[in-house]
């Protein structure tokens, strides 16, 4: 999937990593450094999405932000940032971003948040309205709370349950441990360990185990893919 | 306060300083009457000198006048000067001696001036001191006129009195002056220990008040306040560091994780693959340190939102197991929770990233059976507590290193041998303190091995 990005960023060195990896990924980038060549560029250009750097010399992204939402423009936008208290996560979610990511960040981490905002904005938000979540021959009631692979029937705790509806709302998409963290459990720390790891490779014994085709795909340096390629 | 040291006006500090001051001013007494005694001794001499020359004068215009008859007259019927009773004369030589107030001729040189001489005056008489003159007669006899130093004698008494009085006032003064002074500086340097115990304490907020007198003590507090208003500054500072370190080292971290992301991307490999997982991971565990360390320094520095609210203690024990129990059975720890409803005001995000700290650490270092326990107690002063405690089998800490344990700083030393396990402690102790609370280590009870790490929060 490509797209055209906006990346408002005054570190270089970060922009430049930044650049280079979306660039490979296909994505169209236009980028700058400071608050208020973002502000113009945003308003005057049609961007899928921007990524918007907290603290910009000119302008901060918070005031960009509000400016952004002000005139009504519903481009999705991530928010990086040194501050990554929780403080200042509502403060950028309640300014209109639609994701907030503390740095240091991956880049893996990144892009699949990038995705799914695109995603999202796409169209993908229909699949929360939907009582049945599929993938392959995987299938997930979300009213009867059954879980069904072929004609073999998957008993879940309520947790995996959980882990496995957010992974099929996100079909295809990578899934990072870090929004499986915020999705499915509503923590906002890193919990250190590989504890989604230990969850996953759970799920996905229930899941896959005897299957021909595996659905779980880990994803290098990133996460967890949920598809039937 | 530190250590609560006795206090006391009267010390062998002050005894040495009252044993001085009485030692100077007996000093200065004694100085002072001797020197008087010498004025004095010097005045009466001065006078005798003047009564003997007089009486001499006297006797030698007596001579003149009648010869040795006309003089010898004079002396044994003591006329005019010669009254006074403490005057002695002799004349010896060609007739028979002549004495006034004198046994015997008492031994003496001739002189231009008085000299100091020992008469006998009576036969029943100890030999008293005197000043007498001695000259030859144009016939070739001698004439000897003194005086008795009865005044000198009545002085010294007089002066023996006065010393004994003079020290016995010493000693009263020097031990009054003492406790005065002793009082004195005793209050004002307990005044400015207080201050500096308040300091030690930790609250650098406390200050000396200033008298204004402008002496050494007011130089003193004054020093006082100035160190309490550095110390409070630095620590302020070293506060404030570890946070802005941490904040600063984001950037080049976040850097180096993209680096190696890109590096993975492009990478094929096995080893290197595997050796740039490895950087991976080591930048992650910095990340996380990194994280923690600023967290503390929010939540220490008091700069995080209160997002207190009735917290089902239970039910955030609860998850938190439930997320960490498939770990714990991978790593085959017995991982339990005994939960009792409690509920207290509490931020879910803090307490459960502490809770994951206690769980993570028991984990890792704990064992092979956790329990994580909620329980509701009242201490004796009525307070509600809650209590989170998490239990584990391992060797546990030492009573001694317990303490430490908990500490910042001393868990960044430690940090450094044991990557991402360093920080955890201190992070939950600033999260219960954050609310009220408090983290504390002991030993699991009925002699069972292992370690309890005990969150309390008011509720």
């Amino acid at each position: 999937m490509a797209g055209r990005i906006l990346l408002v960023e005054d570190d270089p060195q970060i922009a430049d990593y930044i650049l280079s990896g979306l660039a490979e990924e296909g994505f169209t980038v236009d980028r700058v450094g400071n608050g208020r060549d973002g502000l113009f560029l945003a308003t005057d250009s049609q961007f899928d999405l921007v990524v918007l750097d907290r603290m910009l010399p000119g302008m901060d992204g918070l005031t960009l932000l509000k400016a952004m939402r002000a005139a009504d423009m519903p481009t999705p936008v991530i928010m990086l940032s040194a501050l990554g208290s929780t403080d200042d996560r509502i403060a950028g979610l309640t300014a209109g971003a639609d994701d907030y990511l503390s740095k240091p960040f991956s880049f893996g981490e990144l892009l699949a948040r990038i995705h799914a905002l695109l995603r999202r904005a796409a169209g993908g938000v229909r699949q929360v309205q939907d009582t049945t979540l599929r993938c392959a021959d995987l299938e997930l009631d979300r009213l009867t709370r059954q879980v069904r692979r072929g004609a073999r029937k998957i008993v879940l705790q309520p947790r995996e349950f959980r882990l496995l509806e957010y992974m099929l709302m996100h079909a295809g998409e990578v899934v990072t441990r870090t929004m499986l963290l915020e999705a499915v459990w509503d923590y906002h720390f890193d919990p250190g360990t590989n504890v989604i790891d230990v969850h996953i490779s759970r799920l996905r014994r229930k899941i896959d185990d005897g299957e021909e085709l595996a659905l779980f795909h880990t994803v290098r340096g990133a996460g967890y893919r949920l598809a039937a390629d | 306060m530190a250590r609560r040291v006795p206090r006391r006006s009267f010390s062998p500090t002050m005894l040495r300083l009252v044993t001085a001051i009485f030692v100077l001013q007996l000093l200065a007494s004694t100085l002072v009457i001797l020197f008087l005694r010498g004025q004095m001794l010097d005045v009466v001499r001065l006078d005798h000198e003047r009564q003997v020359i007089d009486v001499r004068d006297d006797l030698l215009a007596a001579y003149y006048d009648g010869g040795r008859e006309e003089l010898a007259g004079f002396i044994t019927s003591r006329r005019g000067s010669a009254a006074d009773p403490a005057v002695f004369i002799a004349l010896i030589g060609k007739g028979p001696p002549v004495l006034s107030n004198l046994v015997r001729m008492p031994a003496i040189a001739s002189a231009a001036r008085p000299q100091p001489v020992m008469v006998r005056r009576g036969a029943d008489q100890p030999p008293s001191e005197g000043l007498a003159l001695a000259g030859l007669l144009p016939d070739g006899e001698q004439l000897v006129v003194g005086v008795v130093s009865l005044t000198e004698r009545r002085i010294d008494l007089a002066f023996a009195a006065t010393a004994g009085l003079t020290i016995a006032l010493a000693v009263a003064m020097a031990l009054l002056s003492a406790l005065v002074v002793g009082f004195v500086i005793s209050r004002r340097t307990h005044l400015i220990a207080e201050t500096a115990a308040e300091l030690a304490s930790g609250n650098f907020g406390a200050r000396v008040p200033i008298e204004g007198t402008g002496d050494g003590f007011d130089h003193l507090r004054q020093q006082m306040n100035l160190m309490a208003e550095r110390i409070g500054v630095l620590v302020a500072q070293l506060g404030t560091v570890s946070g802005a370190l941490a904040h600063d080292l984001r950037s080049p971290v976040a850097r180096l994780s993209a680096a190696i992301d890109l590096a993975l991307a492009r990478a094929s490999e096995p080893h290197t693959i595997e050796a740039l997982q490895a950087a991976r991971a080591d930048a992650d565990a910095l990340r996380a340190m990194l994280e923690t360390a600023l967290e503390i320094s929010l939540i220490e520095g008091g700069a995080v939102e209160d997002r207190r609210r009735p917290l089902d203690l239970a039910a955030v024990v609860e998850d938190l197991v439930e997320l960490y129990e498939p770990l714990a059975e991978q790593s085959d720890v017995r991982l339990e929770a005994r939960l009792a409803a409690v509920t207290a005001p509490a931020d879910r995000e803090l307490i459960s990233r502490a809770l994951a700290n206690l769980i993570d650490n028991a984990l890792k270092y704990g064992g092979a059976a956790v329990t994580v326990s909620t329980s509701q107690r009242q201490d004796p002063e009525g307070e509600g507590w809650a209590e989170i405690a998490v239990e584990d089998n391992g060797p546990g800490i030492a009573p001694a290193d317990r303490a430490r344990a908990v500490e910042r700083f001393v868990r960044l030393d430690d940090a450094r041998t044991r990557p991402g396990g360093g920080l955890g402690l201190a992070m939950v102790a600033a999260v219960a303190r954050l609310h009220g609370g408090s983290l504390a280590l002991s030993d699991p009870p009925s002699g069972r091995k292992g370690l309890v790490a005990t969150l309390r929060l008011p509720c």
